[in-house]
């Protein structure tokens, strides 16, 4: 319904560029800054089970920071069309970018430097901007009676970003404070509720409407997306429980709970993919399909964790597959094609012709990047299993390499966009 | 894609038709670099494009331009009216081209340079076709699901019928 629900709000629902590209760019330069960072803390990765420093500000530099950040923006643009219903003031959306994008970059500032005070500023401007940005999508999501395989999930990831938000907050306090009587299971519970709750539910219930009409394929069935939607929930809750409280079984029936969740949903994909009308899978799709394969063994490793297996090995490697793995796999292939998609619908000049796909995508650099995500997820794995930091460290190199071809992408795209329009003009401004 | 309707469900029938000849296209350029031989495969991907292109393009777009538009219009759907019309401006000139230039092949074979020439219309009209078609296909049956009574469905399903032919009670 995406396409059509733009065309059918061409004036109306189709939000000002600024919106949603205001927090890709953003989202394109903290991709590049999260591997920065974890090159600078790669020493402590292979170990890494919580605490201030550069693993925690990459973490939170790719969920935060690309991840939660092209949810947002892609949240204001897909809500109001793929629902049909209006969002709320286009200055609420200003006003989560201006509290939500300074308040990651503060945030992960002061992880990375144990700077109190940047923690403090940047973690209640960030949980600022994801509550002005929480109650917009709330308010288009409770108009909305149909598309249960969407707004299910979609409600499950604002329940999640309310439950995380407050213990991300009250984590903050802690490193100054030390109130929380135990600090490592609340930041576990915060991960999960981040990982699988918000920016999971997002990519699950935003992939039923972007998959087929991607693929022209059919739509998934409402009632596989109340399933997943129910089962993921159901795990959240046992999952976030037994880390809580301690019973590591009721976190490990958690994780079978969301593997559960997770073959349906990538089920119902497969099913939308196998009926695809168009024979040529685009090339984004080679970085959802890793990642779909990355959901199910980020499950699986957090299994065995809650089962009890050292943490050691196994909890920066669960970190790793959630987040580098499955969430930033997926956000940069979606994200690549939504900024094309965007950029063309945006690309018509009274008289002239929108931009084709192909010319505003500079496929070469978007290869590279490929190439070498694949290649850090491989490196850094590596590097966490077998305890080496040389690999760890080659691993993120090749993470700066493809962020920064992926950045390059991303301006050549506007500037492809700009000289497009600026064409399409000069006729029709010639003639006046 | 939602064809719950028989206004949809005979679009969606012409998106498929659409989509298999502008695929076999794709491949049969794909296959070749240079100028190929117009015979076997070629051939009947070519005649394909020849004789159906034309006549389902303009007879899919006069119709939605023709009989569906009208009424979103009077609903005040006027922007997906524009973008779709103003889509259509720029794939019909190329389905048409397109068209005769496989009608010229099969007449007289291609030359080196009228191949690259035919490569590239046809990749033109595929991007553009297929997006249009991504657009249709999830947005226009899902609208004229929700716009459209069932009265309204038949009517425009028998008009279709009229207009461009085929199983309008399927």
């Amino acid at each position: 319904m995406l396409a059509g629900a733009f065309l059918s709000g061409t004036t109306g629902r189709l939000l000002p560029p600024l919106i949603p590209y205001r927090f890709f760019a953003t989202a394109v330069v903290m991709h590049l800054a999260a591997w920065v960072v974890l090159l600078a803390g790669a020493d402590s990765v292979p170990d890494f089970t919580g605490g201030l420093g550069s693993v925690l500000a990459a973490l939170h530099l790719v969920t935060l920071g690309v991840v939660a950040m092209t949810a947002l923006g892609a949240a204001f643009q897909l809500l109001p069309v793929a629902t049909g219903r209006h969002l709320g003031p286009h200055w609420a959306c200003h006003l989560t970018w201006w509290l939500y994008a300074p308040g990651v970059a503060i945030l992960t500032a002061g992880m990375a430097f144990a700077w109190v005070p940047a923690l403090h500023a940047g973690a209640v401007l960030a949980v600022a901007g994801l509550a002005v940005g929480g109650v917009v999508m709330a308010g288009t999501l409770a108009r909305v009676t149909g598309m249960p395989a969407m707004t299910r999930h979609a409600w499950i990831a604002l329940a999640s970003l309310l439950a995380l938000a407050v213990l991300g907050l009250l984590l903050v306090a802690d490193f100054t404070t030390g109130f929380l009587a135990n600090h490592a299971a609340v930041a576990s519970a915060h991960a999960l509720l981040a990982g699988y709750g918000f920016m999971g539910n997002l990519a699950m219930g935003f992939s039923y409407v972007l998959v087929p009409m991607f693929v022209l394929g059919r739509s998934a069935p409402d009632a596989a997306g109340k399933r997943t939607a129910a089962l993921a929930a159901a795990a959240l809750v046992l999952a976030a429980a037994g880390v809580l409280s301690g019973a590591g079984r009721l976190a490990a029936l958690g994780a079978l709970v969301g593997l559960a969740a997770a073959a349906l949903h990538l089920d119902a994909l497969a099913r939308i993919v196998k009926t695809r009308m168009r024979k040529r899978l685009e090339p984004f799709f080679r970085l959802l399909l890793p990642a779909w394969v990355l959901l199910p063994a980020s499950l699986l490793a957090g299994l065995v964790l809650a089962l009890g297996l050292p943490a050691g090995r196994t909890a920066p490697l669960w970190g790793f597959l959630m987040v580098f793995g499955w969430l930033l796999s997926f956000v940069t292939g979606v994200l690549q094609r939504i900024m094309a998609f965007l950029a063309s619908m945006h690309s018509v000049v009274e008289g002239g012709r929108p931009a084709l796909l192909s010319a505003l995508t500079a496929q070469r650099p978007l290869d590279f990047h490929a190439a070498a995500h694949m290649l850090a997820l491989l490196l850094v794995g590596a590097g966490i299993v077998g305890g080496k930091t040389v690999l760890v460290r080659a691993g993120a190199v090749c993470g700066i390499a493809g962020a920064i071809a992926f950045a390059i992408f991303a301006v050549e795209l506007a500037r492809r966009y700009r000289a497009h329009r600026g064409a399409s003009a000069l006729p029709a401004s010639s003639n006046r | 894609m939602l064809t719950q309707t028989r206004t949809g469900s005979l679009l969606h029938q012409d998106h498929m038709r659409t989509i298999d000849v502008l695929q076999a296209i794709q491949e049969m350029t794909h296959r070749h670099p240079s100028a190929p031989a117009v015979e076997g495969a070629v051939r009947a991907d070519l005649e394909r494009l020849a004789d159906t292109m034309r006549a389902e393009v303009e007879r899919h777009f006069g119709f939605e331009e023709n009989h569906l538009f009208p009424l979103f219009s009077k609903q005040g759907e006027m922007g997906m009216v524009v973008m779709l019309t103003h889509e259509h401006r720029a794939i019909l000139p190329l389905a048409l081209e397109a068209a005769d230039l496989a009608a010229a092949a099969l007449a007289g074979g291609f030359e080196e340079t009228g191949w690259r020439n035919f490569r590239d219309v046809a990749a033109e009209l595929v991007e553009r076709e297929i997006f249009h078609i991504q657009k249709e296909e999830m947005g226009l049956l899902a609208a004229i699901a929700a716009l459209l009574d069932p009265a309204a469905d038949a009517a425009l399903s028998e008009a279709y019928r009229m207009a461009v032919g085929g199983e309008a009670g399927e």
